[in-house]
């Protein structure tokens, strides 16, 4: 039982860290990578938090909310990003999350720089697990869906995408709205486990860390940044005995896996519902060969 | 008027600082298209490397700056020879992740073998007040802000009058061309590293020696701020990348006397965010990859 104390809250930064993940995995499945993601999550927390905290809502309503806002703020960065190039579009991401960031250091109504403290604990392992599951499947559902499809049809390329019927803003938005949504929910666990809010914690080197997911277990299935989220948050946990060492030994393993395996940990093909419609695509033919 | 020229003395000396890092950016992705993170932290191996050789051989000013730029520039070279070529021509986003990995390294392994604690820098100089009571001008300030200087003026001439540099120029503007007229990138890779990194060490000792006091994580604070530079100016002129800098210094520094320090860091990434929308290649153009 003592072994299960210890792992216990290792397993829920563990799983919510697999919630950003996957909300990260749905935004850039239409070619939009999202450095902004702490400061998504961060907004979700606020306003989940606050609810919770100040006025005294229940749990799951203060996380519907957060799901909403997140929502909202992907679906508004969806929209003024859509005409920029890839390389600005990060970078404008990038910018956003930093401004949220400095711009909840100053407001004194959520701590300020002080930091939001006091939020009631909801977050225990049954809610990340029932979290991480409902997320999952909706990931998963999303991944094979058509949308999902036509998402990684204006990935690949707008031009054509749009050629073929897709509304390039339209597909961009819903996942950006979606994996924002995703997002926002992971934010609010996030706040009720932690019981803090911390402004400084919305910048750009938090959502680093799930880009680092995301590339590290590769952008061909859901699972491949799922593990790498499971593998990397864990990694320093279990390398807990070489304590000193743990995150030069996290640093070595990101640099590796850059070098020798480009298109990260889990290179599958993705299947599902909609690659039905895709049978002489190439992507298929290659798994045939 | 008083504060206005003590935080146009501030800026400008903060900003030659990020301009030799910034620099160091620029040159580095010109040449290799790779977005080198660990830059920043190969200016901190330089700080380190100049407090070793002044706490055990002799705090000699040039002593101490010799080894800070050998420190680096070792540092550099090996980088440049084990990631960066390696990382040569991938996705700019994948080189990021794989030099913030090697930055983790750096940072971690700094704070476990020296100190996780800002350390005391060896005192090479005497510390005298130049200008009057009013006015706070030091030694430390004037040399730091020299040292700056002179490297800027030196990465100038070697871009502009050197065979280098001529090299260089022509890869930032076809590396393709470059290398079927015979441009040994390889080679041009490894010198525009270890120039880049010695800088930076350089520069670093400076640092050092001004602040008294050496940190494993300082890279973090000139990082992020010198890459931003690099973005707004553009890496089509070295000498726009100097002046974009050298105001970023002086804007920060005016913010930070007129307004709040808490909004020093809002101006970076509002005049990133306001270049890009008009200017999406930077203010003077170039980083198309």
């Amino acid at each position: 039982m003592w072994i299960y104390a210890y792992w216990e809250p290792v397993l829920i930064i563990t799983l919510i860290h697999v919630i950003f993940t996957a909300g990260l995995y749905v935004t850039a499945l239409s070619g939009q990578l999202s450095l902004a993601t702490a400061a998504i999550a961060g907004i979700g927390a606020y306003c989940a938090a606050v609810l919770t905290t100040n006025f005294e809502w229940p749990f799951v309503p203060a996380t519907v909310v957060a799901i909403i806002a997140g929502g909202l703020v992907g679906a508004f960065i969806a929209a003024i990003t859509v005409k920029m190039r890839d390389f600005i579009l990060k970078l404008t991401t990038l910018a956003f999350g930093e401004a949220v960031a400095v711009i909840c250091f100053n407001i004194d109504y959520i701590g300020g720089a002080n930091s939001f403290t006091g939020i009631p604990l909801f977050t225990s392992i049954w809610v990340a697990l029932i979290a991480t599951g409902l997320v999952l499947y909706v990931a998963w559902r999303f991944d094979g869906s058509r949308l999902g499809f036509a998402s990684r049809a204006v990935r690949d390329d707008p031009l054509a995408a749009s050629a073929t019927g897709v509304s390039v803003l339209w597909v961009r938005m819903v996942t950006f709205a979606l994996g924002g949504a995703i997002v926002g929910a992971g934010g609010s666990l996030q706040a009720h486990y932690v019981l803090i809010i911390n402004p400084q914690e919305l910048g750009f080197f938090v959502s680093l860390t799930f880009i680092i997911f995301l590339l590290v277990g590769g952008m061909q299935s859901l699972w491949g940044p799922v593990l790498a989220a499971v593998v990397l948050t864990a990694l320093p946990e279990v390398t807990r005995f070489a304590n000193e060492y743990r995150l030069i030994l996290y640093g070595f393993v990101i640099v590796l896996v850059v070098l020798f395996r480009q298109e990260g940990m889990v290179t599958r093909i993705p299947t599902g519902r909609g690659s039905r419609l895709f049978n002489s695509s190439g992507a298929t033919q290659k798994a045939a060969e | 008027m008083d504060l206005f020229l003590q935080q146009l003395i501030n800026g400008v000396i903060i900003g030659s600082t990020y301009a030799v890092v910034a620099i160091g950016f620029a040159l580095v992705f010109t040449v290799l298209r790779v977005i080198n993170f660990a830059h920043p932290e190969i200016f901190m191996t330089g700080m380190f490397a100049g407090l070793l050789a002044g706490s055990h051989i002799s705090d000699n000013f040039f002593v101490v700056l010799i080894f800070g730029a050998i420190g680096a520039g070792a540092v550099g070279l090996t980088l440049e020879r084990f990631v960066l070529r390696p990382l040569r021509g991938r996705d700019v986003l994948m080189t990021l992740i794989g030099t913030l990995g090697v930055a983790i390294m750096l940072q971690n392994g700094m704070a476990k073998f020296m100190s996780p604690d800002p350390v005391a820098y060896p005192k090479s100089l005497q510390v005298s007040l130049l200008l009057s009571d009013d006015i706070i001008l030091t030694s430390t300030q004037a040399v730091n802000f020299i040292v700056s200087i002179l490297l800027l003026a030196g990465v100038s001439f070697y871009v502009r009058k050197t065979r280098y540099g001529r090299a260089t120029r022509a890869i930032a503007e076809r590396p393709d061309v470059a290398a079927a007229f015979g441009v040994d990138v390889n080679r041009v890779s490894q010198v525009t590293v270890a120039l880049a990194s010695v800088m930076a060490g350089i520069a670093a000792v400076s640092v050092g020696i001004l602040y008294g006091s050496a940190w494993a994580f300082v890279g973090l604070f000139y990082g992020l701020k010198a890459f931003i530079c690099m973005l707004v100016a553009g890496n089509r002129y070295f000498e726009g990348v100097i002046l974009v800098a050298m105001m970023l210094g002086v804007i920060e520094a005016l913010v930070t006397g007129y307004v709040s320090s808490n909004f020093r860091d809002v101006a970076a990434f509002t005049i990133l965010i306001c270049v890009l929308y008009f200017r999406p290649n930077g203010l003077f153009g170039s980083y198309d990859t």
